[in-house]
């Protein structure tokens, strides 16, 4: 592991396992259960925001609680740097729904002081709440909200102060997990425009999930494409988009309509998600994809490096630059 | 011209409460023509989804309609009695649903239901109506329509049991569907097949649609004018190119510019509006926009702007932007 590698992660699963009957647990079979991520190996450096996007069932959130230490992997490493003391270093997470993720009994005060005397961040009352009045307008918002509850906030305002929790416990790594999904356009370019200066001035580092492919091009340096539990991409942004390598991605990049209104075509991706308890053989990807071939039913691809420091699964090296090749190819597939 | 299919004006619905009287839609007008999409637009709580549930009046009390007047092919629709407005309902105007969970009955199979809903507003009955019903099951593109026929909501996925909800709507040829939010709760992938499905079924029956969402890419692909709402009103009615090369409301470009969309240069454009759309009963004397807006002046915090119709547009400002600076 070198030097500035902050977070490592090693072949890591998580199997949900389904409730298993007496008479199968008499005969101690293995219940199988679903695996919602699936060998995934992912480098985080200091300083770096990584993004993690896919479609709901891809295993993008499972892997944020595992990397929070929520849950424990079923197999596989997630290694922290330490410090010379021997510290992983501090993480916050902030959560998709600002409604449910504050406590409607607790004033603003009570809410973002929590971390600060968790984590004994500073001594006496008064030291306390000068912080929390600091991180309130850190986040845009007054001291005078301190008094208030939660309730007598919009959307918007709940998420700067879910934010605003998170720096208090001052992280040097903060998970957000799909952090403007629950919001409106004009509000999510609010608090998207606060994180990208948060992460400026304060050099956190960061994972960033969401399953918006415009929100991770802007906050993310690097960003992984998850299908079925697999890591089947991971890129620098601006490579990911401009040379996408794996179908999916390709396919992904143009399935969101855009407001061109001259073009005014859609690109859906062939055929449905399948149950990911039942992932299909080969390639996960092979059902849908419009260059599959007999090889990818079969065998699991390998994984490959490029050139730029991106790595993808795929049988193939596919020029995917230009979007209209695949359309007309999945066009052909669809019809 | 032709005449509009579905014409509102001064569409006016309050919410009643303890403290009394709340307006949650202000006067809206808007038509909708024959064969026509209109896409109508805003964020949470701008009263998209009210003003599709007061066409139909599916209101949910306390919301109440208090005012104006809903015209389909030159029929009242707010003076009907309920029992004639039980068959303009799922007949007439088909209604798609954001939920396709909660829109479907989970206990009754999705034959049945189709063929209920074919039975109930075609009249026709028995096995013609299965047959029918088989035929729309096919039409929305689900596999083996004999197998599906039996099966319940909870053994199809989402996007299938979106495909049965437009089947629904669409089954008893309505002359109007409205939309609300039909792909909000589906994945990208999906979203796209539920889209393509709607534009194809769309291009073959010539029926008017109100599609309601708050995703301005879905808005730039299916919709030919675009209604956009704030805080309860409407802010501007442009044809859909005009809307997103040349907006006239300062909100209209705001809300284009908050969309994350990656320019052809590569970067991501992302300006914000300033504040948040005020609550119910919270709106600012005159332009409920004026205190987000930065061309407010003394005027549009005294009086509501009219809704004013230059060329193909409708407006509700005096300061509009001009086309230069688009």
């Amino acid at each position: 592991m070198s030097v500035q590698d902050f977070l490592t992660l090693t072949g890591v699963s998580k199997v949900y396992r389904r409730g298993q009957s007496l008479l199968e647990r008499l005969k101690k079979t293995d219940a199988g259960g679903t695996k919602a991520v699936s060998d995934v190996s992912l480098v985080v450096r200091h300083g770096e925001t990584v993004g993690l996007v896919g479609e709901s069932g891809c295993g993008k959130s499972t892997l944020a609680r595992l990397v929070s230490g929520l849950m424990t992997p079923t197999s596989g490493e997630i290694v922290f740097r330490r410090d010379k003391a021997g510290r992983t270093p501090r993480l916050q997470m902030i959560f998709q729904d600002p409604y449910s993720s504050l406590n409607g009994r607790w004033t603003i005060e009570d809410i973002i002081a929590e971390p600060i005397r968790v984590h004994k961040l500073r001594k006496g009352r008064a030291a306390i709440r000068t912080r929390v009045d600091e991180l309130l307008v850190q986040v845009g918002l007054s001291p005078a909200d301190a008094e208030k509850y939660p309730q007598e906030f919009s959307g918007g305002q709940r998420q700067r102060i879910c934010i605003a929790r998170a720096l208090a416990g001052e992280p040097e790594f903060l998970i957000l997990d799909e952090p403007t999904s629950a919001l409106d356009v004009s509000v999510q370019a609010q608090i998207l425009n606060l994180l990208r200066d948060l992460q400026k001035n304060l050099h956190l580092t960061s994972l960033f999930i969401t399953h918006n492919l415009s929100v991770v091009r802007i906050m993310a340096d690097r960003i992984g494409v998850m299908y079925l539990g697999e890591l089947v991409e991971e890129a620098p942004s601006e490579e990911l988009f401009r040379r996408p390598r794996h179908p999916y991605t390709r396919l992904l990049i143009d399935a969101a309509p855009d407001m061109d209104t001259d073009d005014r075509s859609l690109h859906p991706i062939a055929g449905e998600l399948p149950n990911p308890a039942f992932p299909p053989s080969g390639c996960r990807f092979h059902t849908r994809c419009p260059f599959a071939k007999d090889v990818c039913r079969s065998t699991v691809p390998p994984q490959k490096m490029t050139d730029a420091g991106g790595l993808y699964r795929c049988h193939f090296d596919l020029d995917l630059s230009n979007a209209s090749t695949v359309s007309a190819l999945a066009k052909v597939k669809t019809a | 011209m032709t005449a509009p299919l579905l014409d509102v004006r001064d569409l006016t619905v309050t919410i009643n409460r303890d403290a009394g009287m709340v307006t949650a839609l202000d006067k809206v007008s808007f038509y909708v023509n024959p064969g026509e999409v209109l896409g109508i637009v805003g964020e949470s709580g701008a009263g998209k989804s009210i003003t599709g549930a007061a066409i139909i009046d599916l209101l949910v009390p306390p919301l109440k309609r208090t005012g104006g007047t809903i015209t389909l092919a030159g029929e009242r629709l707010d003076t009907l009695s309920p029992k004639a407005m039980r068959a303009v309902r799922g007949g007439k105007i088909g209604f798609i649903f954001q939920d396709p969970m909660t829109s479907l009955n989970p206990v009754i199979t999705i034959g049945r239901q189709l063929c209920d809903t074919i039975e109930a507003h075609l009249k026709i009955r028995g096995d013609r109506a299965k047959k029918k019903a088989l035929e729309w099951i096919e039409r929305v593109g689900l596999p083996n329509p004999d197998v599906q026929f039996k099966r319940y909501p909870h053994q199809l996925s989402g996007g299938m049991r979106q495909r049965i909800v437009i089947a629904l709507a669409l089954c008893a040829n309505p002359a109007l569907v409205i939309a609300d939010e039909p792909t909000t709760a589906l994945d990208v992938s999906v979203q796209a097949h539920i889209l393509q499905l709607m534009r194809d079924l769309h291009r073959e029956s010539k029926t008017s649609m109100m599609l309601i969402t708050h995703d301005l890419g879905v808005i730039a692909k299916m919709a030919d004018r675009v209604a956009v709402l704030y805080a309860g009103r409407v802010a501007e009615i442009s044809p859909v190119g005009e809307l997103f090369h040349a907006p006239k409301h300062p909100y209209t470009r705001g809300l284009i510019r908050a969309t994350p969309m990656p320019l052809p240069d590569g970067n991501v454009r992302l300006d914000q509006i300033p504040g948040a759309m005020p609550g119910l009963g919270k709106t600012p004397p005159g332009c409920a926009f004026n205190p987000r807006c930065f061309k407010a002046e003394g005027d549009c915090r005294a009086t509501i702007p009219p809704l004013t119709t230059r060329e193909s547009a409708a407006f509700s400002c005096f300061h509009p932007l001009e086309e230069e600076v688009a």
